[in-house]
């Protein structure tokens, strides 16, 4: 009888340690979206506080709608030949940007700002900018026009009218700085959701690797494959979260710097997996512009990040970095799915 | 004749204590798989304006179609829930991204309504095991 109590008794053993573990989320609005930090281990509420602190910290000096932040000083001396002091991240995070436009020249640029607004995409009135505007706009597009001093921590925009927006790398920017708090405070298992760029920190508590969904352009509710990822970010960019429609046609906000348009690259979506979160918050946004072809030879060129494509005829294009721990969940809503090679 | 011996008194089990554990076993087996069946299928929509909650559903039982108007929010939105699915149906908010992300059914997703602060969480236990949402 003896033998049969403890060997009924057994399991619970093994579920005992499981008590121990603590969990913690904070959620909370930050540079214009939902954010969401889960900490596993010892000391995980006050870890994802930290995290949360940092991302708060920094959205108040890079959000270009708060008017006393650095990015709203550097955009109000546009054109007055003034060097405005910076701190350390925001100019790393201004000359990182600048280096993907040489990168990527015509993809991306942070000096896009004056179009978004002209398209409303800043504000609360989204409309089809008349053509004056536009191209009064578009004059004052361009990164060489930036100036930045990363040693002096200094940043000018030469012209009057030239604006910077950071939408497109700050959220990578927080996740590393999220990163660096969580570890600080001893977090080895975490996952960071910041406007649905997702990034795993470690394996989970049971050793495994997170899980993470692309979702389908197409419905919200429906994958289109998912991902394992463990000490990386998974950073989408797509038309169909932010946009409206005039007189039947949709206009998205992620604007084409070489047209002034919203991006019509053939793709619907891009998906960049990298351990360099703010690399992969930039490339998606890049790659998106740049359309398939020249994402595909992009990626052909470097062995820093891998991407998940999903193209206008319903082609998932999957790099084969990928290929270990993903699983197609694609078809039964009507997309083929190809592996590239290098 | 030998007299027949108690339970207590046997030493070696019988067919019937063999029967017994089997449907033990059985019984147990088919509790886990009924348990794991529930909280698969169980979803819920928790309705969050600006940190607070403001109502919950349970998105598995519900049998009809239940609608809630958010007055109090800065932008004035109707929220629309059925068996299984929920979405906002309609929003003065500017941007309208929250009208066109359309119905949310699956567990882990989420609808966002940002000029209102309002976030529908869907919670429940995932078919894939899916930690987050990308896209």
């Amino acid at each position: 009888m003896k033998r049969l109590i403890s060997f009924l008794l057994a399991p619970l053993f093994f579920l005992l340690p499981g008590c121990g573990a603590q969990e913690a989320e904070e959620q909370f609005f930050s540079m214009d979206t939902v954010m969401s930090i889960h900490a596993y281990g010892s000391g995980a509420a006050e870890a994802a506080a930290a995290a949360r602190r940092e991302v708060e910290a920094l959205d108040s000096q890079l959000s270009r709608t708060k008017a006393d932040s650095l990015i709203s000083q550097l955009n109000a001396h546009a054109g007055d030949g003034t060097d405005v002091a910076l701190d350390t991240d925001t100019a790393r995070l201004l000359a990182f940007s600048k280096s993907i436009s040489q990168l990527l020249p015509g993809d991306f640029d942070i000096t896009i700002a004056p179009v978004m607004d002209a398209w409303g995409f800043t504000g609360e009135n989204r409309h089809v900018p008349d053509s004056e505007t536009l191209s009064a706009a578009m004059a004052l597009v361009g990164s060489e026009g930036l100036s930045v001093d990363e040693a002096a921590g200094t940043a000018r925009l030469e012209r009057a009218g030239m604006a910077v927006d950071l939408g497109a790398v700050a959220k990578g920017y927080a996740a590393a700085k999220a990163e660096e708090a969580l570890r600080e405070a001893g977090i080895t298992s975490a996952l960071l959701d910041l406007g649905r760029n997702i990034t795993a920190i470690g394996p989970k508590t049971d050793g495994t690797a997170w899980r993470v969904g692309v979702a389908d352009p197409e419905n919200d509710s429906q994958y289109l494959c998912i991902l394992s990822l463990e000490d990386q970010t998974a950073s989408t960019s797509g038309g169909y979260e932010r946009y409206f429609e005039e007189n039947g046609v949709r206009y998205h906000h992620i604007i084409d710097p070489e047209t002034g348009y919203p991006a019509d690259s053939g793709l619907k979506s891009v998906t960049v997996i990298s351990a360099d979160h703010l690399l992969a918050d930039a490339l998606s946004t890049a790659l998106f512009v740049a359309g398939p072809e020249e994402a595909l030879e992009f990626w052909r060129s470097r062995d820093d990040f891998e991407l998940v494509l999903c193209t206008g005829e319903n082609q998932l294009l999957v790099t084969e970095g990928l290929e270990a721990g993903f699983t197609f969940t694609g078809e039964e809503l009507g997309y083929d799915c190809q592996i590239i090679r290098r | 004749m030998t007299a027949r011996l108690s339970a207590a008194d046997r030493r070696r089990p019988t067919p019937w204590d063999l029967l017994v554990a089997v449907l033990v076993v059985g019984a147990a087996v088919a509790l886990l798989f009924f348990l794991r069946q529930e909280s698969g299928n169980f979803l819920s929509a928790r309705v969050v304006l600006d940190g607070e909650t403001i109502a919950q559903y349970n998105l598995t039982t519900l049998t009809e179609p239940v609608t809630l108007e958010v007055d109090d929010a800065p932008y004035p939105l109707t929220i629309q829930a059925e068996h299984g699915r929920i979405r906002i149906v309609e929003s003065s908010c500017p941007g309208q991204d929250c009208v066109h992300t359309g119905w949310a059914s699956r567990a882990g997703q989420q609808l966002i309504c940002l000029p209102n602060r309002l976030v529908i969480a869907l919670e429940g236990e995932t078919s894939e095991g899916i930690d987050a949402v990308t896209g």
